[in-house]
């Protein structure tokens, strides 16, 4: 059976080598999965020519595309929003609340329970001491509010939840302590 | 080993110069053992650099000699290879790999498909027994199943996006912790002897099972020949790597390529922009 399957490996592998001296001269990688790997196929020079007609005017094109990834943030200069960049160097905290993609605090109000009656303050993307972070919210918040809060800390998926739209009293303490 | 397959040129009208000779010409290449200076890769520039989490370094092997040769160190993305793998995200994953292709084929009969069953048994009234309209009625014993298996049972769906994407960078993560992750810098072996395999992975103390990973799914011929009589040493190209197999397979060996590209795909899918609007066609609930 090695023999056999050796022998038609042995055949792709020199039909394959053969169709690369195209591939490799115009850089086209060639897999099992693409069209240059099919028998039928011919060599790139039987099919409509291309050629640039000016490569000084691409810039334009590029302009108008949307960034695939997010953009990097401006490093000089202030936002009219009350948004603040990231910091430089972490706080010297057990625990780290990463920004998301786009920056933002990892606040969220969800509403929860039946008919969506339920507000729930969530932050996310937690790394570290979650039951400290939980604590130092907490204990914020019921001096904030003068009330008593209730939390869940989900140590598996890494976030907590508060009970209640505390979402401005977090953010502000998050950015205070330095995320 | 290189394989050349050459054919005489034929004369259609000569039936004698017809007959096709194959000549079979191999070319032994000399195994290279001579390699420059070590270390040969010991840089690597990270896409989207982490801020505050160290890159994790890795070894880089060869694969030429039997006893291990360390090229190079080179860093692993922590986003990627770092991860607090999610046990319920892997579970999730599992769970539908095994699942999404299962089709049951149990089968039972309702009561209009039993044979028979079409007559009332006796008349409604005047016997002085219960009444019936049928003898296949599912109160009936030999009557039809009334919520029973019905053939074929697809129990196809579809994970999230986001969920599978976690469940390889989870799974990742908890094949470098363990130390079941191995990058070499290529899957060239000098010969297509499968015990030159065995003693390999024997040696370096790889799992039972390894699964081998490169970029391209056009593998070498040594390694394809070699691996082809082993179940459980399997060749695989980055775009099939998922989280079944390399939990099935004790280790994961990847090649700088597959390395390369795997960090590239998913660092783009944690990144990129148009995450909503890419996966807006993919919703079921939405137009």
């Amino acid at each position: 059976m090695a023999s056999v399957a050796a022998r038609s490996f042995v055949f792709r592998q020199q039909m394959n080598t053969r169709r690369f001296d195209f591939a490799s001269c115009l850089n086209i990688k060639s897999f099992y999965s693409s069209y240059s790997a099919n028998p039928k196929e011919k060599s790139p020079e039987n099919y409509t020519q291309y050629h640039e007609v000016s490569s000084d005017n691409w810039k334009f094109v590029e302009r108008l595309k949307p960034p695939t990834v997010v953009p990097s943030f401006p490093k000089n200069g202030s936002c009219f929003s009350d948004w603040t960049p990231p910091p430089d160097t972490p706080p010297n905290l057990p625990y780290f609340v990463k920004r998301t993609k786009n920056f933002m605090v990892p606040v969220y109000l969800n509403f929860e329970a039946v008919r969506n009656q339920r507000k729930i303050t969530m932050v996310k993307h937690i790394e570290g001491d979650i039951w400290a972070l939980e604590k130092a919210i907490k204990s914020h918040l019921e001096e904030v509010t003068k009330r008593q809060v209730v939390s869940q800390v989900h140590e598996v998926a890494m976030y907590i939840k508060f009970r209640g739209d505390y979402v401005l009293h977090v953010k502000k303490w998050l950015l205070n302590a330095g995320f | 080993m290189v394989c050349y397959l050459l054919t005489k040129p034929t004369n259609p009208l000569n039936k004698k110069q017809n007959k096709k000779i194959f000549w079979l010409l191999v070319e032994e290449q000399l195994p290279t053992t001579i390699r420059p200076p070590l270390p040969i890769i010991h840089s690597r520039k990270l896409a989207f650099p982490p801020k505050f989490k160290a890159p994790r370094q890795v070894w880089v092997s060869n694969m030429d000699t039997v006893e291990e040769e360390k090229l190079g160190l080179i860093d692993l993305h922590p986003e990627v290879f770092a991860e607090r793998p999610r046990v319920d995200i892997i579970h999730e994953n599992v769970r539908w790999q095994q699942l999404y292709r299962h089709v049951s084929y149990a089968n039972t009969k309702m009561r209009y498909e039993v044979r028979g069953g079409g007559k009332k048994p006796r008349q409604q009234k005047g016997s002085g027994r219960s009444r019936h309209g049928s003898i296949r009625s599912p109160i009936w014993r030999g009557g039809g199943i009334v919520h029973g298996p019905r053939s074929p049972t697809p129990y196809f769906y579809m994970l999230g996006f986001n969920t599978r994407l976690n469940g390889l960078r989870s799974t990742l993560s908890a094949k470098l912790a363990q130390d079941d992750l191995h990058i070499v810098d290529s899957l060239d072996i000098p010969t297509d002897d499968p015990s030159y395999l065995e003693k390999l992975v024997e040696e370096r103390g790889w799992g039972p099972a390894v699964l081998f990973v490169d970029d391209n799914d056009i593998m070498p011929l040594n390694i394809t020949a070699a691996s082809d009589s082993y179940g459980h040493y399997n060749l695989m190209p980055v775009y099939g790597l998922n989280v079944y197999s390399m939990l099935k397979h004790h280790t994961l060996v990847l090649t700088l390529a597959a390395v390369e590209r795997l960090e590239e795909r998913l660092l783009f899918h944690l990144n990129r922009n148009d995450a909503a609007s890419a996966g807006q066609k993919y919703r079921l609930d939405s137009v």
